[in-house]
C-alpha cells in the first residue's frame, strides 16, 4: 500500500476535447498559503479561468478539490466542485459524501477537467489508472439509474461516484452534480458546467493510505475537536437536537416567529398545523427509516433515508429531509402534505434539480398565475394557485424542467431569467441574488442573512456563514475573543434585527467558513465555539500536514480565500450594484410581525462596515493595494489592471 | 469475557470506526482495518459492521479502556460488554426504539436528554435507570 504523508497537493488534469491526461504537483507553501480544498480551487480558478470565459465553453474548467484533511476523520469526505458560473460569478459548492478520500487515496487531491468532450463520455480513477470511458449508455439515465448502471460495470463496490442527472444535461439552471444517491453539491453552476462538458460521471477508488505528520498530536487534537461537537459534550444546545432529529425541527418555531417564508415569502408565518403535518417528529415517525453519514462525521444523524409506507406514493424511496425542504416544497408553494412534498424532493435528487430553484421558481409562477401574469396557456393547463394546485401535474413537472419540455423549460431557466421573458413586472416576485433563487433562510428578521445573500460571490449560500442562527455568546468572553484577533460584541452583533456590527460578524464568520471548508471540513460541525474560536481547527490542521504556521496566518489564509472569490467577480465586472437582497426584501416589511424591510439605507450601512472591515473599495469593492499586499496577493494586481480595474 | 457487539440498525455507514482503526498500528489512515469493516450494501440501504476482533485495541485513544471504535462511534452501533450485559442492553435497545422514533437513529444511551415512557411519570436516564 502506498502511503502519502507528504504537504506537497497534486492536481490531475484531464482534457476532455483531446483526451490528454496528466498529473501537476502543485507548489509545497500552497498548503501554507491556501490550505487546500476551496482556497486551491479559488486560485487555480483564478489564474487559469480568464475574464469573459464562456462558462458552457471549453475554457471554463471544472474543479473537484479535496485538501490535506480528507481522508483523516475530520475532513468529513468534503469536496470543494468549483467553476465559472454561467451566471458569470464564480461558483463553488461543497458537497459530503465519500468521493474526497477515495481520491486522494487514489494519489490525487484536485481533478481539474478542461475542454469538452465530442460525445458522452465518465471518467474512471484507480490510483495510476485513469480512463476516459464512453458514457454513451448512461447519458439521459437520472442520478439513481446512473448509479446502479455504474455499479453493474465497475467491480469493486468501494468505488466512489460523482454524476450528473438529466438537468445538468440539459443545462438547467442550478442543476447540481450528486453521489452516494443523495449527497449533492456546486448548486451555483457547477452542473450545468459538467453536462456542457458532456461529462456524465466520475468513478474513482484508490487503495493508499494517509498518514498524518504527527500521529499522536493529531489524536489529542481530535479530541478537543470531537468534545465540541459531539452531542453529549457540546455546549451548543442546537447539537443534539439538529443533528439528530433534523434541520426541519425549526419549521413551527419558524411559523411562529415569523420566518417561515410563505407564499412566495409574500407572508413569513404559515398554518401551524401545516407546519406540523410537514415537522421533523412526523417525518422521523412515518418515513424515516436509516440515518445516513458523510465519511467519518461524529454527528450520529445528520441525513436520513425514508420511504413512503402509505397511499398515492407508497414504496417512494429518496434520502435526507434538510431545512430548505420544508419551505421549498412546503410553505412557500404552501403544500401542507409531507408525502408529496418528499416525492417532489426525492425526484430533485433523481434529476439532479436544485430544489431551491425549483421552489423558488416555483414559487414565482404561483404568484405570476395568481396576479394574472401567467395563464393556463403559459403553464400547460395547470392551475397553478398556493396550496390549490395539481398534484399530479406538479409531480410531472419535476420532470418536465429537467428535460425542459412544455411549460418545465420555462422554470428550467430560473426565475430571474425567466421574468425576463414574462416582464410585466414579474421580476418583484423573484427571490434571486446575482441570478441565484435564495436559500431558505428568512433575511428581514436576521439581518447578518440579508448582508450575507447580498454579498455573497456565488450567490445565496448558507454555508458561507453558516449558522445563520446566534450561537450563545455566553461562551466566549470579549477577551477572549480579542485574543484571537476577533473585535466583536457578541451580544450586539448576535441581536438579529439591530444592523450594527453585522458587517464585522459577517466578515469573521465568512473567513471562518472558509477556513473550515479549505482544511476541509463540514460547516455544519460549526458547533460550541468552533466557529469563533479557531485553535481546534489550527492544531488538527498542525499535526496532520506539518506545516510550521502561526494562529494568525492560519485565520490570514481564511481571508485570503474570501479575496480570491471577490477578485475573481470583480474581474468579471461584478461591483456594489450587485450586491443586493431581492426586491421584495427590500420593498416590503414582514406582514404581523413588525419586522422592517432591507431597505437600500439599512442594507448601504451594513454594506460599508463590510466592505471597510474587509479593506475593499467601498463602491467597486476592489481589495486594496494595501490589503492585496497584506495577504500575499500583489501578483493580481497587474493582472485586475490588464483588464481595466482600478486599484486603490 | 466482553466483546464488541453490533446493533446493524444504527450503523450510519460513516466509517470512522475503520478509519480509526486502520491507523492504530502504524499512524495511517488507510480505511482498511483487518479488525472492523464497514460493508456497504449497494443503494446505500444498509451499512453493516463486520467485526473481527476482541476488543483489545493496539493501542486505545481512551484511557478507561474502552476500544477506540466503540468510543468513536456516533450513533451507538458498537457497545463494548460482557455476554449478559449486552444482552440487557439490547433489550433496553429494542424497548426504546418502540418508545421513541429517534431511537431508530442513536442508541438511548449516546443520547444526552433523559427520556420518559408512556405511562411513566418520572424520566428515564440514557442507560434506562428510572431518574
Amino acid at each position: 500500500m502506498k502511503t502519502r504523508s507528504d504537504r506537497e497537493q497534486r492536481v490531475l488534469r484531464v482534457n476532455l476535447s483531446d483526451g490528454k491526461v496528466s498529473m501537476e504537483r502543485l507548489p509545497e507553501e500552497w498548503t501554507h498559503i491556501y490550505l487546500g480544498s476551496r482556497g486551491v480551487n479559488a486560485r487555480l480558478l483564478y489564474d487559469e479561468v480568464k475574464r469573459g470565459t464562456d462558462p458552457y465553453g471549453p475554457d471554463n474548467i471544472l474543479y473537484f478539490g479535496t485538501g490535506p484533511m480528507d481522508g483523516m476523520p475530520v475532513g468529513m469526505g468534503r469536496l470543494s466542485i468549483a467553476c465559472k458560473s454561467p451566471r458569470g460569478t464564480v461558483a463553488e459548492g461543497s458537497a459530503g459524501g465519500f468521493f474526497g478520500p477515495e481520491l486522494r487515496r487514489a494519489g490525487y487531491d484536485y481533478v481539474a477537467i478542461s475542454g469538452k468532450a465530442e460525445k458522452p463520455v465518465y471518467l474512471f480513477i484507480q490510483d495510476e489508472q485513469v480512463e476516459i470511458r464512453d458514457a454513451g449508455h448512461l447519458w439521459g439515465l437520472t442520478t439513481y439509474e446512473t448509479d446502479v448502471a455504474l455499479r453493474g460495470e465497475i467491480p469493486d463496490p468501494d468505488t466512489q461516484l460523482r454524476y450528473i442527472g438529466p438537468a445538468a444535461e440539459n443545462l438547467v439552471h442550478a442543476a447540481v452534480i450528486m453521489g452516494n444517491l443523495n449527497s449533492c453539491g456546486g448548486r451555483a453552476g457547477c452542473g450545468e458546467v459538467m453536462g456542457s462538458k458532456n461529462l456524465k460521471a466520475i468513478a474513482v477508488r484508490g487503495y493508499g493510505g494517509i498518514k498524518p505528520f504527527d500521529y499522536d498530536s493529531f489524536v489529542e487534537a481530535y479530541k478537543v475537536f470531537r468534545q465540541r461537537v459531539d452531542i453529549r459534550t457540546s455546549r451548543d444546545m442546537w447539537s443534539p437536537v439538529w443533528t439528530t432529529y433534523g434541520a426541519p425541527v425549526l419549521s413551527r418555531l419558524f411559523t411562529d416567529i415569523g420566518n417561515l417564508m410563505t407564499c412566495n415569502a409574500s407572508v413569513m408565518s404559515w398554518d401551524y398545523e401545516k407546519a406540523t403535518e410537514i415537522s421533523c417528529e412526523r417525518f422521523l415517525d412515518n418515513y424515516a427509516y436509516k440515518s445516513k453519514s458523510c465519511y467519518c462525521c461524529p454527528l450520529p444523524s445528520c441525513q436520513k433515508l425514508y420511504s413512503i409506507p402509505s397511499g398515492k406514493y407508497r414504496g417512494f424511496k429518496g434520502g435526507n429531509y434538510w431545512a430548505g425542504q420544508p419551505i421549498t416544497f412546503g410553505s412557500i408553494i404552501d403544500n401542507g402534505r409531507l408525502d408529496l412534498l418528499l416525492v417532489l424532493s426525492g425526484l430533485c435528487n433523481q434529476y439532479g434539480l436544485d430544489v431551491f430553484h425549483v421552489g423558488f421558481t416555483l414559487s414565482w409562477a404561483m404568484e405570476c398565475f395568481e396576479k394574472g401574469l401567467l395563464s393556463k396557456g403559459d403553464t400547460d393547463g395547470m392551475e397553478l394557485r398556493f396550496g390549490a394546485f395539481d398534484e399530479d401535474a406538479m409531480v410531472e413537472l419535476m420532470g418536465k424542467i429537467a428535460r425542459k419540455e412544455g411549460f418545465g423549460e420555462l422554470l428550467a431557466l430560473g426565475c430571474t431569467e425567466a421574468s425576463k421573458i414574462i416582464g410585466k413586472g414579474s421580476e418583484k416576485y423573484c427571490l434571486s441574488v446575482k441570478g441565484q433563487e435564495l436559500e431558505a433562510i428568512a433575511e428581514r428578521n436576521l439581518l447578518m442573512v440579508a448582508l450575507g445573500v447580498a454579498v455573497s460571490e456565488v450567490g445565496p449560500d448558507h454555508t458561507r456563514w453558516y449558522p445563520p442562527y446566534p450561537c450563545n455568546p455566553n461562551l466566549i468572553s470579549k477577551e477572549e475573543l480579542l485574543d484571537l484577533g476577533v473585535d466583536l460584541d457578541l451580544r450586539l452583533a448576535f441581536d438579529t434585527r439591530n444592523p450594527e456590527q453585522k458587517g464585522k460578524l459577517l466578515r469573521w464568520f465568512t473567513i471562518s467558513r472558509a477556513i473550515v471548508e479549505s482544511l476541509p471540513s463540514c460547516v455544519f460541525l460549526v458547533r460550541d465555539t468552533l466557529g469563533l474560536d479557531m485553535r481546534p481547527w489550527w492544531y488538527l490542521f498542525r499535526a496532520a500536514t506539518g506545516v510550521d504556521m502561526d494562529y494568525g496566518e492560519f485565520v490570514m489564509a481564511g481571508e485570503r480565500l474570501m479575496n480570491l472569490d471577490r477578485l475573481f467577480n470583480v474581474r468579471e465586472g461584478f461591483a456594489r450594484k450587485d450586491d443586493r437582497v431581492p426586491y421584495r426584501m427590500s420593498h416590503e416589511d414582514v406582514p404581523n410581525f413588525g419586522y422592517k424591510k432591507v431597505d437600500d439605507a439599512l442594507l448601504n450601512g451594513m454594506l460599508d462596515e463590510y466592505y471597510a472591515a474587509n479593506g475593499w473599495d467601498l463602491n467597486t469593492t476592489v481589495p486594496t493595494r494595501k490589503k492585496l499586499a497584506e495577504l500575499g496577493l500583489e501578483d493580481i494586481v497587474d493582472d485586475l489592471e490588464v483588464n481595466g480595474i482600478e486599484v486603490g | 469475557m466482553k466483546r464488541i457487539y453490533v446493533i446493524e440498525d444504527l450503523c450510519s455507514g460513516c466509517r470512522l470506526c475503520e478509519t480509526f482503526c486502520s491507523s492504530l498500528p502504524h499512524g495511517v489512515f488507510s480505511g482498511q482495518s483487518e479488525r472492523i469493516h464497514v460493508m456497504k450494501v449497494p443503494g446505500e440501504e444498509k451499512d453493516v459492521p463486520m467485526v473481527h476482533c476482541d476488543g483489545k485495541c493496539i493501542r486505545s485513544i481512551f484511557d478507561d479502556g474502552r476500544p477506540t471504535c466503540v468510543g468513536l462511534c456516533p450513533t451507538g452501533a458498537l457497545y463494548f460488554a460482557e455476554q449478559e450485559r449486552a444482552i440487557q442492553v439490547r433489550r433496553e435497545y429494542e424497548a426504546a426504539r418502540k418508545e421513541h422514533s429517534i431511537f431508530k437513529f442513536i442508541a438511548p444511551w449516546k443520547w444526552p436528554f433523559p427520556w420518559r415512557r408512556p405511562g411513566e411519570k418520572k424520566a428515564r436516564s440514557p442507560m434506562g435507570e428510572v431518574v
